[in-house]
């Protein structure tokens, strides 16, 4: 009978239970919606950062991360590496590079260009770089062709087909110098990289540098992105006392990951502040709610219902609509959540510079992760709770004379 | 032993600013089955007297004394627990609760008593059956006229099996004919079963009914005096 009173009460006022369980609501979807679409395209950054820039985990002659110059490559050894990638659990496969800063030229223009050797095969393993060709195809291992990242070969105004010239030094002060047919032009999702990048075959790159068996890094795959500070964990064990260092791409990319902070610290500034708006506007009819019923609360007291029974049902009561707003906000929005995830919304015009500027696309996918429904859900249901427990507060502390006469 | 009894009772609103004498020294006793109506001119005390009564309000001086206990010394929750188990209240208006229907009212009082279901719901059949209202059993209060909503708080009020009950100016909001008719519920509660009453009232057509009237003016007691009341056929 207390849960029937306090679920008709629930009904009593049909419209105030409304408002009270919409701005609920709001408030979870709101919360839901910005969480995932920020952990979302932090994922996609993330994930274009690693796949097309630094990989997950790299191995790196220990030099090299303080002075990344060719002089500090380090000898590949297939049959060593393809071993610790055998023995070591949760690898995935491992990616040989080799970059180094070069000159690149057209028939007329000359830029700066990021010249990488690679490995076509494993490179689309990572990545699926060859999807991203927007002309062309890509070359075999050691064939004297070169791909070009679209926004270079638009500066230098080459197309497939046409010749690049690669100037520059390699290992060792070497002077470095190449003649290329470009078999191909491929998009690259990160704006810097696809207005300099240089693709060539590993052995090609290698020998054009003259650092002919080296590479400058090893990207290593985890077979699942949680793996990854396990697998370092244990190759730098198996490195112990050699040369070869062991680099996640949180230390490589630090500066990403301070974007990164200081973004969710911004989405969190507004949340709190959405927070203490939708609390406030609980709170509202909360206390509506309370002060048009004192005479009842008066009446239920005065002819013997105990305080805490009292303030028991009325706390269920804003229990329950707290628990009808949070579901209901976790059903909408998992609803928009999803859509949005197959449907990432896309950011036109100037936004979509800004934003191809500082590195990330211009799309905002949502990510669908549980414990975005579990943390904000919780944070809502608790903001709501503690403003339910302002009924039941009040009714510890009336003064029934005064509540009956009211 | 008297059912009610307060000794030397008085209370000042406000004591410190602009005290206000609401009682002064008022000594009564009331025994069981009687059938008593305070009446007295409006701000003479009616409703302080009834709520001092009740264990609603707490006197400045003097003492109450409930079934041979003293209630002015009781803590707040000993207090709810000793109004359930013993006085019966009617409320001048909205003594109901809005979500429940008049059968659930009725029972919502024996529930906090924890009674069982079964005698619960018989009791409450019966006594909304005795208040007339036996084909309004799944009404909600704002279905039912103030009259029966008024017949309803007095079959809750019997429910708990009170010592006594207490009702302020219970027929206030009624217009005349409904006025008569809970006015006869109560009197026939009376005297078939020795239920205790102890209202206000301004009504003179309530106060004819009533056997024992106790006059207030201004904080003190007027007058007391028995009447005899011409029994009116019940119907
Ligand atoms: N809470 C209060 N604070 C201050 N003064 C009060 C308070 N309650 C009642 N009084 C005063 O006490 C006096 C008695 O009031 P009470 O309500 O008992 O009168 P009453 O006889 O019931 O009047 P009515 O017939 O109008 O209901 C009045 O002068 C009133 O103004
Ligand atoms: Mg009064």
């Amino acid at each position: 009978m207390y849960l029937k009173l306090a679920w008709r009460n629930i009904w009593r006022n049909k419209r105030r239970t409304l408002i009270t369980v919409s701005s609920i609501l709001f408030a979870v979807v709101c919360a839901l919606f910005i969480e995932s679409i920020e952990r979302g395209s932090h994922d996609l950054t993330v994930e274009n950062m690693t796949r097309f820039h630094t990989g997950y985990l790299q191995v790196q002659d220990f030099r090299f991360q303080d002075e990344p110059s060719l002089d500090n490559a380090f000898y590949y050894d297939p049959d060593l590496f393809d071993s610790i990638e055998q023995n070591t659990e949760g690898i995935e496969f491992t990616v040989p590079r080799i970059d180094g800063f070069m000159l690149a030229a057209g028939e007329e223009l000359t830029r700066p260009a990021m010249v990488l050797g690679i490995i076509p095969e494993r490179e689309d393993r990572l990545n699926s770089l060859e999807g991203r060709l927007i002309e062309g195809r890509f070359f075999n291992d050691g064939e004297n062709s070169a791909v070009v990242s679209r926004g270079l070969a638009n500066r230098l105004n080459v197309a497939a087909g046409d010749t690049l010239v690669l100037l520059g030094q390699g290992r060792f002060g070497m002077s470095a110098a190449g003649k290329y047919f470009i078999s191909g032009i491929v998009q690259l999702p990160l704006r810097e990289m696809d207005n300099q990048t240089v693709y060539l075959s590993l052995s090609e790159a290698q020998w054009l540098l003259s650092a002919e068996g080296y590479i400058t890094s090893l990207l290593i795959t985890p077979e699942t992105a949680g793996q990854v500070s396990v697998i370092a964990e244990t190759l730098r064990n198996t490195f112990e006392g050699t040369e070869y260092r062991v680099l996640t791409w949180r230390d490589m990319m630090p500066e990403l990951i301070e974007a990164l902070e200081f973004d969710k610290a911004g989405t969190r500034m507004f949340m709190a502040i959405l927070y203490v708006v939708i609390g406030f506007g609980i709170f509202g009819t909360i206390l509506t709610m309370t002060l048009e019923r004192l005479r009842e609360f008066g009446i239920l007291l005065s002819v013997g219902m105990k305080r805490i029974k009292l303030a028991t049902v009325v706390f269920i009561e804003t229990l329950l609509i707290s628990i009808l707003g949070v579901l209901s906000g976790f059903g909408l929005g998992l609803l928009l959540i999803v859509y949005f995830h197959i449907n990432p919304i896309t950011i036109g015009g100037d936004g979509a510079e800004y934003m191809q500027d500082m590195g990330f696309d211009p799309i905002l996918p949502t990510a669908i992760a549980p414990d975005i429904f579990f943390y904000q859900g919780s944070v809502v249901f608790l903001i709501t709770l503690v403003i339910s427990l302002y009924p039941s507060f009040k009714i510890l502390r009336l003064n029934i004379l005064e509540a009956a006469k009211k | 032993m008297a059912i009610v009894q307060t000794k030397n009772l008085s209370k000042v609103y406000n004591p410190d600013t602009v005290p206000v004498h609401a009682l002064r020294d008022v000594s009564i006793s009331i025994e069981k089955g009687e059938f008593t109506s305070i009446v007295g001119p409006s701000g003479s005390g009616k409703t302080t007297l009834l709520n001092m009564l009740g264990g609603l309000d707490k006197p400045s001086s003097g003492s109450v004394w409930v079934n041979g206990k003293e209630i002015t010394s009781m803590k707040e929750s000993d207090l709810i627990d000793f109004r359930l188990y013993n006085i019966g209240f009617v409320f001048q208006h909205y003594n109901l609760i809005p979500v429940f229907t008049a059968h659930e009212n009725v029972s919502f009082i024996m529930l906090l008593q924890n009674r069982s279901k079964k005698e619960i719901k018989e009791r409450a059949d019966e006594l909304l059956e005795e208040v007339g209202l036996g084909d309004r059993k799944n009404a909600r209060p704002v279905e039912m006229s103030g009259g029966q909503q008024q017949r309803v708080a007095v079959a809750r009020a019997l429910a708990s099996e009170p010592k006594f009950i207490l009702a302020d100016e219970p027929t206030a909001n009624l217009d005349s004919t409904s006025a008569m008719n809970l006015l006869d519920i109560m009197s026939r509660m009376n005297r078939e079963q020795n239920v205790t009453f102890v209202f206000s009232t301004h009504d003179q057509r309530v106060i004819d009914r009533a056997r024992r009237v106790i006059t207030m003016v201004d904080g003190a007691i007027h007058k007391d005096e028995y009447q005899n009341v011409e029994e009116t056929k019940t119907g």
